[in-house]
């Protein structure tokens, strides 16, 4: 493979320098020798002693001006993060500060700046970390949840990189056990020889196959979860996005066919970022540019988490759309009258399809009926029996699509009240709303990750691979007694085993991962 | 003056004396007087899993061993025949008497080979001149040395708390070299291996143990030998067990045992153990196979495998009077370690030539290797290259790729070793391609490179051609539909005739066997192979596929494996980090493929040299 940059000593900011902060701390990686930085500092920097802190100034070599007042750790290679002398100085984090600072280390110094990621690179050169886990570093350092960042973290050192190293033990007995039966065969006697053969392939086929379990899910939906809003033009898609994220993002009037694309912004809810998408209102068009933005706005649709199909029941709804994909539509308008009567029309939809049913003025207006928290269930009474998530439930028997299988109990609503109730239940305030709407994403979403899926794509493709290849050897292990054949689908195992721990790094994602790397580490 | 003169008369020593004299060279063997040549003081048996391949690979390049093999073998066994042909290998057990007579016979009337018995005191390095000087005061000067000493460097035997100077039992040990090779700065290891005690056959009873007929079946080493005939009479082996009995009074004499008890300091091998080690290492374990093998047809003494010891004498008896039909075997010698020196194995280059004194080779068992076969196997690539170093420019080196002798030169010269070296075929990562019946055609390029023009280079010759032919044809042999092909088919069982079905086709289907359809179709058809060409070409063809799907597996790791690599620039680099840059200068290695296998350098440093290709 090849290596993308050259092996001079470099400097780079390691913590965020985008803003003034109290302190960043710059680092200076693979020079041979401390006595090489002795110009810098006031002190003798060949008594800096490892993994000692040492507060000193920092001087421009040239004019002898005092740069700073700071605190450095020395970090002596091959002791050290990537295998090379580090030295880290930690300086006032004014921007200006920093980047003059900077600029004396590789105007005086034999230091050229740091590539994105560069640090990293090397301590994947020099041996210190695995591909795997530098997959794992890139995940933590560049999430946007906190489950991937805990996944980062699990597969840089955690639960992920154990289970893979346990994998590369059982493989490493499965091999010992087969060389053991064919080399030693008489020593330990046939048939033991065998036996134990066949137990150490069994026992690590069933980690290829449990971690094969968690590889289901399409890593996108986790890292970046997608909540689309579509419907006709002007059902109120826009007003509700703006109601989810209280604030005006999309142009809104009334004349229809106002957003021309697609809008996202992003939505945290209980620690998750979502993605809120409004899309452009479906209709027929002869206008192209609008055509064209129908277009994307239906290819987020297939691609999202979890999709919201926005009707103003008082529309003619002439199109027989696809509810197939939709997790949750909002029947937009509830305060105006005759609301109930229109909504009887979408009986076939609201039966297999969770709905809501909200008003878009803004302003806390009475419902009709009932109270204006209880979510209530569009059909006669049915006692809910699940977590008090589920706010609707459509038909009378059937139980809410979008996976209402966890119990999650965080969310303020309040538990389906199980008495007589009112065929038709309002949203209301923006906050019932945008909690109504955000537990249902909640609930799946917590539903997706309950398996603690995979989501490098890389270590995906190769289990998946591994467990294909672990699969067929099952099947040839019992009709194949020629060790030699089976010796070579071993051999096959043995690749991917070390490619998804990263011991041979496939070029393509090495380059990958270091453009898309955060500096400094 | 020799050309070429050979320390040591092991199997090492008269192979690389019987391959260097093909040359034409004047050479000389020099040899313990109260040793055999070529004898077996362990366990007598020649082949076995991995080293049944190498015996092979030894007949096809010319060698003595298989012959030597055959013409004294009492039994015969293929290993692993259940396990497909790639694993399977040949063992023979040997007439240890005859073996070594047959060698003697052999050397003395079939080539002009010196053979002088008296012990070496001193080599010197003068003028370019190896001077050997001998315990009679007598001097020979020779070009090249070949040092095959064995066990004989600073040898030590143990039994029980007596411990006595020597190789083996009833030599002294060559106590003349250590000096030489001191100077040298081999950085030698010790290392320990051992033996059981010898029994008198007529105390075994052996209507108590399970016997094991040789096989009529098993195919012989030699090429000029039909692949069934045996030239000795045929014995059977006897399987018994070891008991708790056995191993209680093993465990109640660890006090006495001098590999417990720091007496011996040299590490022995794990493949190998003393029965000390199986009581002690593995306390749940308390029954293993013995095997009691005769060691002759006309001596009484037989080798009872899987109980080496060096425990004191009366404790073996005790033992072994424990075992099931050994309860009143008398003991004829009894069982000992030794401990003996080593060298540094990554000093020699892949000629097993010595870097720091070009002319000096080394082969056997003093490169810290266990095995006859093994030791051959050296003593052939270094006597090639000691010959080829006088009369060519030539270099004889075996890839790792087409041999199991490849693999193992590699493997000494790369890795240190920090226990006795054994071939497995595990340490194969071509074991589908690197068979026994494929040995001539692996070897003939190499062999017939040398240009030696002896019977063998003719019958390789033959051998690759009939080989390219056979494969052609069995691919152009089509079984057309009509009435008699599927009556063929239905009555020998081999499954459905699909159209434009070849017979090559037909031998890769896995409920047939290839070997014996290929067999009776050509005896049917009235066409005559070599039979090992018609089972070289069966095996092969059955695993055609496989092989080429393993090299494209093998290929994504070993892209590089034969790109020389430029040290120097690779010592600069600062991008390698200073314990594998230590790896790196100890080893030197030449190419790409070497720098990947020596221990400790990782995938890192791999990819890195790889990316920039020094």
């Amino acid at each position: 493979m090849e290596w993308l940059y050259g092996n001079e000593p470099i400097v780079a900011c390691s913590s965020g320098n985008l803003e003034n902060t109290a302190i960043t701390v710059i680092r200076l990686s693979g020079f041979d020798n401390l006595s090489e930085l002795n110009s810098f500092f006031d002190k003798d920097t060949q008594k800096f002693c490892p993994h000692r802190t040492i507060f000193c100034h920092l001087i421009e070599p040239c004019t002898q001006k005092r740069l700073d007042q700071v605190v450095c750790t020395y970090f002596e290679g091959p002791k050290s993060y990537n295998g090379e002398n580090i030295l880290e100085v930690s300086v006032h984090g004014n921007r200006l500060n920093v980047n003059r600072i900077i600029s004396a280390f590789v105007e005086h110094g034999p230091f050229r700046k740091a590539a994105p990621g560069e640090f990293t690179y090397r301590a994947l050169k020099n041996k210190k970390l695995s591909l795997s886990q530098v997959e794992g570093l890139d995940m933590l350092l560049n999430s946007s949840s906190n489950y991937s960042a805990d996944q980062g973290l699990e597969v840089l050192c955690g639960e992920i990189n154990d289970k893979y190293l346990q994998l590369e033990k059982a493989f490493l007995n499965l091999r010992s056990h087969f060389e053991l039966n064919i080399d030693f065969a008489e020593d330990v006697g046939e048939e033991v020889a065998e036996e134990n053969f066949h137990k150490s392939f069994y026992e690590f086929h069933s980690l290829v196959t449990e971690l094969n379990k968690r590889i289901g899910v399409n890593s996108n939906l986790v890292l970046s979860p997608e909540i689309v809003l579509y419907g006709a033009v002007n059902a109120g898609k826009s007003s509700l996005f703006n109601l989810l994220l209280s604030n005006e993002r999309s142009i809104v009037s009334s004349i229809k066919g106002t957003t021309r694309d697609y809008v996202s912004e992003n939505l945290v809810y209980k620690d998750i970022e979502f993605k809120l998408i409004d899309t452009a209102g479906l209709r027929e068009t002869e206008n192209e540019i609008e055509s064209e933005g129908i277009k994307r706005g239906l290819k987020k649709v297939d691609k999202a988490f979890f999709n919201v199909f926005v009707i103003n029941p008082f529309d003619d709804i002439n199109n027989d759309s696809d509810f197939k994909n939709t997790d949750l539509i909002i029947f937009t308008h509830c305060d105006q009258e005759g609301f109930e009567q229109r909504l009887s029309e979408f009986t076939k939809i609201i039966k297999t399809t969770p709905t809501l049913n909200v008003s878009l003025l803004g302003g806390p207006i009475e419902p009709a009926k009932s109270g204006p928290i209880e979510p209530v269930k569009s059909g006669p009474i049915e006692p809910a029996e699940s977590g008090p998530i589920e706010p609707v439930k459509s038909g009378p028997i059937e139980p809410v699509k979008s996976g209402p299988i966890e119990p999650v109990n965080s969310g303020p609503i309040e538990p389906v009240n199980s008495g007589p109730i009112e065929p038709v239940m309002f949203y209301s305030t923006e906050k019932q709303v945008f909690t109504a709407v955000m537990d249902q994403c909640f609930t799946k979403y917590s539903t997706l990750i309950s398996d603690k899926p995979l989501l490098v794509e890389r270590h995906v493709d190769v289990l998946k691979a591994l467990c294909v290849k672990s699969e067929l050897f099952a099947k040839l292990l019992k009709s194949e007694s020629d060790l030699g054949i089976l010796s070579n689908e071993i051999n096959g195992l043995a690749v991917d085993i070390a490619e998804l721990l990263g011991t041979i790094p496939p070029d393509q994602v090495l380059g990958n991962i270091f453009e898309n790397f955060c500096i400094g580490k | 003056m020799f050309d070429i003169a050979i320390i040591g008369g092991g199997h090492a020593g008269v192979e690389a004396a019987w391959i260097s004299s093909q040359f034409n060279l004047k050479v000389a063997i020099f040899s313990m007087p109260e040793v055999g040549l070529a004898s077996t003081p362990c366990n007598p048996a020649i082949g076995g899993v991995g080293k049944g391949q190498v015996v092979r690979e030894i007949d096809a390049l010319g060698g003595l061993m298989g012959r030597l093999a055959d013409l004294s073998a009492i039994q015969y066994r293929t290993l692993n025949e259940s396990k497909g042909y790639a694993v399977q290998s040949t063992r023979v057990q040997v007439d240890k008497d005859l073996y070594s007579e047959n060698a003697e016979e052999i050397l003395t009337k079939e080539t002009s080979i010196e053979i002088v018995k008296i012990k070496v005191e001193e080599i010197d390095f003068v003028d370019e001149i190896f001077h050997i000087k001998l315990a009679d005061k007598n001097t020979f000067t020779a070009k090249k040395v070949v040092i095959t000493a064995g066990t004989f460097l600073n040898g030590l035997l143990h039994t029980g708390r007596i411990c006595e100077e020597g190789g083996r039992v009833g030599c002294k040990a060559g106590s003349g070299l250590e000096g030489f090779i001191r100077g040298l700065k081999l950085n030698p290891m010790r290392f320990k291996t051992g033996t059981p005690a010898r029994l008198d056959i007529n105390s075994v009873d052996f209507s108590k143990m399970t016997r094991q007929d040789s096989d009529a079946e098993s195919i012989n080493f030699h090429f000029k030998h039909s692949s069934r005939d045996r030239y000795v009479e045929q014995v059977a082996c006897y399987l018994t067990r070891t008991n708790d009995e056995t191993l209680a009074i093993i465990r109640a004499n660890k006090e006495s045992s001098p590999i417990f008890n720091g007496q011996i300091k040299g590490v022995g091998p794990r493949y190998c153990p003393s029965i000390e080690d199986k009581a002690f290492r593995y306390p749940d374990r308390n029954s293993h196979h013995v095997f009691v093998e005769p060691e002759g047809l006309k001596c009484n003494s037989v080798y009872p495998n899987g109980i080496s010891s060096s425990l004191p004498k009366d404790v073996q008896k005790n033992f072994i009077h424990t075992i099931v039909g050994l309860e009143n075997a008398e003991i004829l010698v009894h069982g000992y370690a030794v401990e003996y020196d080593v060298i540094d194995t990554t000093e020699l280059s892949r000629t097993l030539e010595h870097r720091l004194l070009p002319g000096l080779y080394f082969a056997g068992q003093i490169n810290g290797t266990s095995g006859y076969e093994e030791a051959a196997g050296q003593g052939l690539v270094a006597g090639v290259n000691a010959a080829l170093s006088i009369t060519s420019e030539d270099k004889f080196i075996l890839p790792r790729e087409e041999s199991y002798i490849g693999v193992m030169v590699e493997d000494l010269v790369t890795n240190k070793r920090d226990e006795p070296y054994r071939l497995f075929t595990a340490r194969n990562e071509r074991r589908l391609h690197v068979r026994e019946d494929n040995s001539y055609v692996r070897m003939a390029k190499r062999r017939l490179s040398l240009a030696l023009n002896q019977d063998i280079d003719t019958y390789l010759k033959s051998f690759v051609e009939q080989y390219e032919v056979l494969s052609e044809l069995i691919g152009k042999y089509k079984y057309r539909e009509n009435s008699e092909n599927l009556e063929l088919f239905k009555s020998n069982e081999w499954g459905k005739l699909t159209p434009n079905m070849t017979l090559s086709d037909l031998m890769r289907r896995s409920f047939v066997n290839p070997v014996m359809l290929l067999t009776n179709e050509l005896k049917r058809n009235g066409i005559v192979f070599d039979e090992r060409v018609i089972r070289s070409v069966a095996v092969s063809n059955k695993y055609h596929g496989y092989i080429e799907r393993s090299k494209i597996d093998l290929d994504r790791v070993d892209r590089f494996e034969a790109k020389t690599i430029n040290l120097e620039s690779l010592m600069e680099s600062s991008n390698i980090s200073t314990e594998c840059k230590q790896r790196i200068s100890e080893i030197r290695p030449e190419t790409f493929g070497q720098l990947k296998r020596i221990q400790g350098i990782r995938p890192a440093t791999l990819a890195f040299v790889a990316g920039n290709f020094y």
